[in-house]
């Protein structure tokens, strides 16, 4: 069982609220889901458009068919109706207007005459919606009622019924007048606690998860909700939240609370983050801990800010003058978003370097069903490693920050201990930290920066996750981070039809480990794909720099769009 | 009781006569009298010839990049509010590349000490003009003279919310030392302009044009009268007279105070938070 429901409306009308509480329902009534939301870069004006499929199974991605339709406004039916069938439900309001497709199935709701008979705000609109929806899709009030305590208790007995009473009107409009074309798709069924989770919210409890206690940021679309959960979270956690003057201060402020001993982060987007790029470099010469959340969208420059690409790797991965260390790694889904960026907190202590997490619009914004038993597992078992960070230091000789060492990394220790000081220096230093230009040591410290590196391949490298399988299958697609759900449902789709793939997702960027990998593409005989949200294919170029593999074959997708699974699937058939 | 000798490092690298020697000895006997040691303050040093200090003072120190020692102060004392932090800076560092981190970081009241060089040119780069550089000023990069008007730090700080601002003459070290200390025992942001000559690359402001030019405020001065604190650093701007001495002193709550999150001890000295059940209803 798997079906998309979508909702659409004018921008500045709660759709997304409205979307987001449909998809809570479905999982509160043990269904997953994942979902998906369609916005302009405006407040007020524009359109606003939210989807989430529903399923008995794990979903990984978008569904291209729309099973229902609910219309608050006529745009909604213009935008979407192409990806209507003749088995498709399309809620709308004829007071408001007119459908003249036939070969669909028209569910007609009088949102106009119920907010005016009983005086609601426009936005209680939505609440007649959700109750309708409900009805055809074969469930009833008592969650949505449940709910709309929760949110509306605050404001006492009376708002709550009021708002109770639009969806009662919705609902039973619909179990009136359509009787026979309600579906029994969203029973209540049994199944264990799931959570509804952003990749910008999974981000956010990693980052608590491994203790961070700064995070800095300046608000930027897709990452803005870091920022926002976080500061929502300051109370309960203790975290500090630092909303500064640019992404210059951002990251420079982070670096000082790391410097002084406490787990540090920023988050932004491409644009914020190419204002950071000097101080990454500072981060590199001075070993200080960080982790860089970067939620992708399409560029250059301002680009189209509320949409999707992965067009920032190269940047990313290069970011910085000067030779320096640097991890990067990829979570493909919520579940990897948050183990892995409680593990990049680990790194970035262990190494003393920056450690990037790359995200993008779709899985930052989008919400999937986790688990609570896979969630409450990580965090019990999640330990912070803070690597060679000491608070003490009981050696009788002075204290060298900068420590030649077999790994390359030498014991940090927190300010503030006595009878110890040292400098985090941006110049070149000696291994005391004062600053040198003398060519033996430079030589020395270059190395063991680089050392770290090696270090990191032997210890923490992981190799990328392999889907299906790579014997039998014919067809391997290779990809990395955000494109991992739009590949799981293709391989679902193609399996269904007898079409056994595999699939090659990397999670762990830069540095690449060539002889883990090469293996997984020694048989010339097999067509590897590979599928990025970009145009130049910047995956494949860092591979082939890497490891000396190079893809031929390639479907690239960069209109701002999220990869359809049927896509993925029809570029195979040929 | 720590020394003057527990604070110094290598020896300074700056021209014979520069300011900075003032200033570098300064900021050492301020700390020995403040009664702190090299592993008891965090200093911040920016880039140019007052950063090159970095390698002079012996402390937990951070040599920043240029114009961003700012934030990086501001981090420090988030996580660690408990030792003091001072930042060196540059006028080119701190008003110029680096300006946008100076408002923000006055209106933030953060408690950290800020020690501006202001000597009007960058001399570490040979001697362009600086934002503070008259006008006028000819340089390498302003041949014909420098078009801009000087940017003023001391209204510049009052305006933005600055809770203390002073101003020195590197000529008297006695009245850098105490300005500083005066600055670091100020709860909140606390700005010292240091006028400051370069004897290589600045011929007009002299040690001579300074005496001339400046006067100390008197001992009637109020300190907390806001009006009269903005209509004196003015006077800079337009009959080019240099107040010196503390200009503004009005305690407000600091950033770290109005942060409950550290009102009982340290950011770096809490207890993982580990009740992540408390968080879980937001994604039912």
């Amino acid at each position: 069982m798997r079906f998309t429901w979508k909702i659409g409306g004018e921008a500045g009308f709660g759709i997304m609220t409205t979307g987001l509480l449909f998809s809570k329902i479905a999982n509160r009534l043990g269904y997953y889901t994942f979902d998906y939301i369609e916005y302009p870069s405006l407040i007020r004006g524009g359109h606003n458009a939210f989807e989430a499929i529903v399923s008995d199974e794990e979903v990984h991605g978008l569904k291209k068919e729309i099973d229902f339709l609910v219309c608050l406004n006529a745009d909604t039916f213009k935008y979407h109706k192409q990806r209507l069938t003749s088995e498709s439900v399309v809620l709308y309001d004829p007071d408001e207007f007119a459908i003249e497709q036939e070969n669909i199935i028209r569910i007609s709701v009088p949102f106009k005459k119920i907010l005016s008979d009983l005086k609601g705000q426009p936005v209680m609109k939505n609440t007649i919606a959700m109750g309708a929806s409900l009805a055809i899709l074969g469930s009833d009030l008592s969650i949505l009622n449940e709910m709309l305590d929760k949110q509306f208790s605050r404001k006492g007995e009376a708002v709550v019924d009021f708002n109770k009473k639009f969806a009662s009107l919705g609902f039973d409009q619909v179990r009136k007048n359509f009787p026979t074309q309600t579906k029994s798709l969203l029973e209540k069924r049994e199944g264990e606690q799931k959570l509804v989770m952003s990749g910008n919210e999974a981000f956010s409890l990693g980052a608590i998860a491994a203790d961070c206690r700064l995070y800095c940021a300046y608000p930027m679309t897709p990452s803005s909700s870091v920022l926002t959960t976080l500061a929502s979270w300051q109370e309960k956690t203790g975290i500090i939240v630092r909303h500064a003057e640019d992404e210059i201060s951002v990251i420079n402020t982070a670096l000082g609370g790391s410097f002084a001993g406490v787990r540090s982060a920023v988050g932004t987007s491409g644009g914020g983050f190419a204002l950071m790029v000097e101080s990454v470099s500072l981060a590199g010469i001075t070993e200080t801990p960080i982790v860089i959340f970067i939620a992708q969208r399409p560029g250059p420059a301002t680009g189209m800010p509320t949409w999707t690409e992965q067009g920032d790797l190269l940047f990313a991965t290069f970011a910085g003058h000067g030779e320096f260390p640097k991890i990067v790694l990829a979570p493909g889904d919520v579940v990897e978003m948050t183990t892995l960026t409680a593990e990049a907190f680990n790194f970035a202590d262990i190494y003393q370097t920056p450690v990037l997490v790359m995200s993008d619009m779709f899985l930052s914004e989008s919400h999937k069903t986790m688990k609570k038993s896979f969630l409450d597992k990580f965090l019990d078992e999640y330990k912070v490693n803070r690597g060679k960070t000491i608070d003490t230091f009981s050696s009788s000789s002075k204290y060298l920050r900068y420590q030649l060492t077999e790994d390359g990394i030498s014991p940090r220790l927190i300010p503030g201990f006595k009878g110890q000081y040292y400098q985090a220096n941006s110049y070149e230093h000696v291994e005391d930290g004062h600053t040198t230009e003398e060519a033996l040591a430079r030589k020395q410290q270059v190395e063991k920066r680089n050392k770290k590196l090696d270090t990191y391949l032997l210890n923490h490298f992981k190799p990328p996750k392999v889907f299906g399988n790579i014997e039998t299958s014919q067809t391997i697609f290779v990809s990395w981070g955000t494109t991992k759900g739009p590949i799981l449902e293709a391989q679902a789709i193609l399996r269904g039809m007898g079409i056994e793939t595999a699939f090659i997702h990397f999670t762990h960027i830069y540095p690449l480990k060539e002889e883990v990998i090469a293996p997984l593409f020694k048989d010339s005989q097999k067509r590897y794909v590979l599928l990025e949200n970009n145009s130049h294919g910047q995956f494949g170029k860092l591979l082939r720099m890497e490891t000396g593999l190079e893809l031929q074959e390639k479907l690239l997708k960069y209109d701002g769009r999220p990869f359809w699974p049927e896509e993925i699937v029809e570029s195979i058939k040929i | 009781m720590s020394t003057i000798q527990d604070f110094t490092g290598y020896t300074p690298t700056w021209c014979p006569g520069c300011g900075d020697w003032g200033i570098g000895i300064a900021i050492k006997t301020a700390l020995v009298q403040m009664g702190l040691n090299p592993a008891s303050v965090i200093a911040v040093f920016g880039i140019g010839c007052s950063g090159n200090m970095n390698d002079f003072l012996n402390a937990y120190a951070i040599h920043a990049l240029h114009g961003r020692g700012l934030p990086n102060a501001i981090g420090a004392k988030l996580a660690n509010h408990k030792l003091p932090v001072i930042a060196i800076v540059g006028d080119g560092d701190c008003y110029g590349e680096g300006g946008n981190h100076f408002i923000h970081a006055c209106r933030g009241n953060h408690d950290i000490t800020v020690i501006v060089h202001d000597n009007g040119v960058y001399g570490l780069t040979t001697g362009q003009v600086a934002p503070t550089a008259q006008k006028g000023f000819k340089s390498k990069s302003t041949p014909s003279g420098i078009i801009e008007i000087p940017i003023n730090p001391l209204t510049l700080a009052l305006t933005q919310g600055a809770s203390f601002v002073a101003q020195s003459f590197a000529g008297n070290v006695n009245q850098v030392v105490e300005m500083i200390k005066a600055g670091m025992k100020h709860q909140g942001f606390s700005l010292i302009n240091i006028l400051q000559p370069c004897v290589t690359f600045n011929k007009i402001n002299t040690y001579q044009y300074y005496l001339k030019q400046s006067y100390k405020l008197s001992a009637e001065y109020k300190t907390d009268n806001f009006e009269e604190a903005l209509k004196i650093s003015t006077e800079m701007t337009t009959k080019e007279k240099f107040p010196l001495g503390i200009l503004y002193q009005r305690e407000r709550p600091t950033y770290t105070n109005e942060l409950p999150q550290v009102s009982t001890m340290t950011l770096v000295e809490k207890q993982r938070f580990i009740n992540f059940e408390e968080l879980q209803s937001d994604f039912i």
